[in-house]
């Protein structure tokens, strides 16, 4: 009973804020409610039993991510500008978009028994490590999976540094770092 | 309500209790700010604020060794006029400094304070954890809030539309990202040997084997040299570098919101000595005796307790005694009231050490604890548990203190270092230094521990 109040309140926190970070003119205001938005949606992962999903939630998106993000923000002035439409061109095809996908995730919702139970643990550290580096031949096999995840990513960032670098392979980009 | 029956009186009133510790963090600002004037003057062989005294009717003057400066400073910001300068962002501007103060109070409940309290009430077992939130992603948690008061930082930056703000709020959210990669990744040995993310596992794999600093001396430095980044102090203070920035993201900032930042800063630095005592020095562990042989002999531990305390007073006294010497060979005009004041230090440290003593004496001989037995384990009473936590607790507190001085040491100490080297440190020295510790540790313990 307490854990439902407790569900309804984050959800409302949750959903508020992600409407906010479609609605708010400013983008420094959206990626302020998108953080508070990840906030709530990690204390509901810790509502449900799975408290190091929520605190991978705080610590990777709200933490990391989203500072990025607003770095990003105050870099590129994006934040003096707050008088860009709300709809373009571009949101003929977003808005579809958007909405087949939440009749999907509605639909699979819905199919889904929903029994909201807080006692069982899903996501502990244990069963969480246990799941994704199961190497046993019966085992799910996501460490494969996960390997291979690292490996994209690594590969993003190697690509990210490469297209970061400007006139790459010349000599004034070897000196820069010397010079400074 | 099951839930308030699910316990008895005394472990409800013991687990409320705990929370008082979300204060602690507070209560260091206090120890720090007058450790970091003198200590400052100490440094640069000057006295340090300690002018300032009340005034109580019949005695004369107290300063209580520079204290007092403290009220001073609080008193001077709590009544300040708030102030926000023209075309600020007027919401985040007043939001902002309260973002790293609120979560000051949420980052002390996953650091263990004493080890868990295991005794005996109404013929059955009780176990109370010692941090406020005994979870199993503990440490991950403390991270979790750390990396978020950055933004009280940044949004102060933004918010105060001034140029220099600004650039102090980008150094800080680009100091932040790099530091705590390097914090993460240090911290990892130590994880990986205790094999838990749970603080007090962490604590009590390092009371029956060794010291984290011991067991992983590199990570220790590197965990060290990234906390400091990470509180933005010098030598790292690049965020609110004076000589370039005026003060950063607070330039703007006047009266108690500034106050709020510089509390913030001082208890940042709190907590991270705490999780450096905790993950590297053996938390609450007291060194080379085990929780187990401390409670088997709880009236000599007690004693014991009693007799550092007697000789720290003693200590002191011996302070005072030298100080008045000195004094009393000068001719300043005010020595008569400082030496007044000493006499007053004197009985109270002379009382002290007479009431320790016979409480070590009383402690040794009389007071013997019996442990009960229950389902095969054997469980002393609730006041065993609780002197035990009790000297837990003092056992941390002192560790942190350590290292709370090992941040005031470093910044009168070193010259403070421009951005890019910060940033060239951060990411190619001490991350790799730290992946390359993480990756033989992980060969070791595979090699030595099988999994």
């Amino acid at each position: 009973m307490l854990a439902l109040i407790y569900f309804i309140i984050l959800a409302v926190i949750t959903l508020g804020a992600a409407a906010c970070v479609l609605l708010s003119r400013h983008p420094l205001y959206g990626g302020l409610s998108l953080i508070v938005s990840m906030v709530s949606l990690a204390g509901i992962y810790g509502l449900i039993g799975s408290p190091f999903l929520g605190v991978v939630q705080v610590m990777v998106y709200a933490g990391a991510i989203m500072m990025l993000v607003t770095f990003v923000i105050m870099v590129l002035n994006g934040a003096r500008d707050s008088k860009t439409p709300m709809f373009d061109k571009v949101s003929l095809f977003i808005i579809p978009a958007v909405i087949v996908l939440a009749g999907l995730v509605g639909f699979a919702l819905v199919r889904s028994p929903l029994a909201f139970d807080t006692t069982t643990l899903r996501g502990s550290v244990a069963l969480t490590s246990k799941t994704l580096f199961d190497v046993a031949q019966t085992g799910p096999g996501y460490f494969v999976l996960f390997e291979i995840l690292g490996l994209l990513l690594l590969s993003a960032m190697v690509a990210a540094v490469l297209l970061a670098k400007k006139r790459l392979g010349s000599v004034e980009s070897e000196n820069m770092e010397d010079k400074h | 309500m099951d839930i308030i029956e699910s316990k008895t009186w005394i472990e409800w009133l013991i687990t409320i209790a705990k929370f008082a510790f979300c204060f602690v963090p507070v209560l260091y600002i206090l120890l720090l700010i007058p450790m970091e004037r003198r200590g400052a003057g100490f440094m640069q062989d000057r006295q340090g604020p300690n002018r300032s005294y009340i005034k109580i009717p019949y005695f004369g003057k107290i300063r209580l060794l520079g204290y007092v400066q403290n009220m001073c400073d609080g008193t001077k910001l709590f009544f300040k006029e708030m102030f926000a300068p023209a075309g600020v962002n007027k919401v985040l501007y007043y939001v902002a400094p309260a973002i790293p103060f609120a979560i000051v109070f949420l980052s002390p409940c996953v650091i263990p304070w004493f080890g868990p309290m295991v005794f005996e009430w109404g013929g059955q077992m009780v176990r109370i954890p010692g941090s406020i939130i005994d979870s199993d992603v503990g440490v991950l948690l403390l991270f979790g809030f750390s990396s978020l008061s950055a933004f009280g930082a940044v949004l102060a930056g933004w918010a105060s539309k001034s140029k220099y703000s600004f650039l102090g709020a980008l150094r800080t959210s680009s100091m932040t990202i790099s530091y705590e990669v390097c914090l993460g990744l240090s911290m990892m040995g130590i994880l990986l040997l205790a094999g838990s993310f749970n603080l007090t596992d962490i604590v009590s794999w390092q009371e029956h084997h060794v010291w984290g600093i011991v067991a992983q001396p590199v990570a220790f430095f590197c965990f060290l040299i990234a906390s400091i980044a990470e509180t933005g102090r010098a030598p790292f203070d690049v965020a609110e570098g004076e000589p370039e920035l005026v003060a950063g993201y607070h330039t703007e900032y006047g009266a108690m919101q500034f106050g709020l930042f510089y509390m913030g800063e001082y208890s940042h630095i709190c907590i991270n000595s705490f999780l450096i005592a905790t993950l590297f020095l053996g938390g609450y562990a007291v060194p080379f005796v085990t929780t187990e042989t401390m409670q088997a002999h709880m009236g000599g531990s007690l004693a014991i307790l009693c007799g550092v305390l007697a000789f720290l007073a003693l200590a002191f006294l011996h302070m005072i005694h030298r100080y008045s010497k000195k004094l009393a060979a000068t001719n300043l005009t005010n020595r008569f009231e400082i030496l007044r004041e000493y006499k007053l230090y004197n009985i109270v440290a002379w009382t002290a050490v007479v009431v320790l003593v016979i409480l070590a004496f009383f402690a040794w001989f009389f007071y013997n604890p019996q442990s009960m037995v229950i389902g095969g384990v054997a469980v002393g009473s609730l006041s065993t548990a609780l002197g035990t936590a009790l000297i837990h607790l003092l056992v941390l507190v002192v560790k942190s203190v350590i290292f709370c001085w090992v941040w005031i040491w470093v910044r009168w100490t070193l010259p403070r270092f421009r951005y890019d080297h910060v940033m060239s440190l951060g990411w190619k020295i001490i991350l790799n230094i730290a992946l390359i510790n993480l990756v033989v540790t992980a060969v070791i313990a595979k090699l030595v521990g099988g999994n």
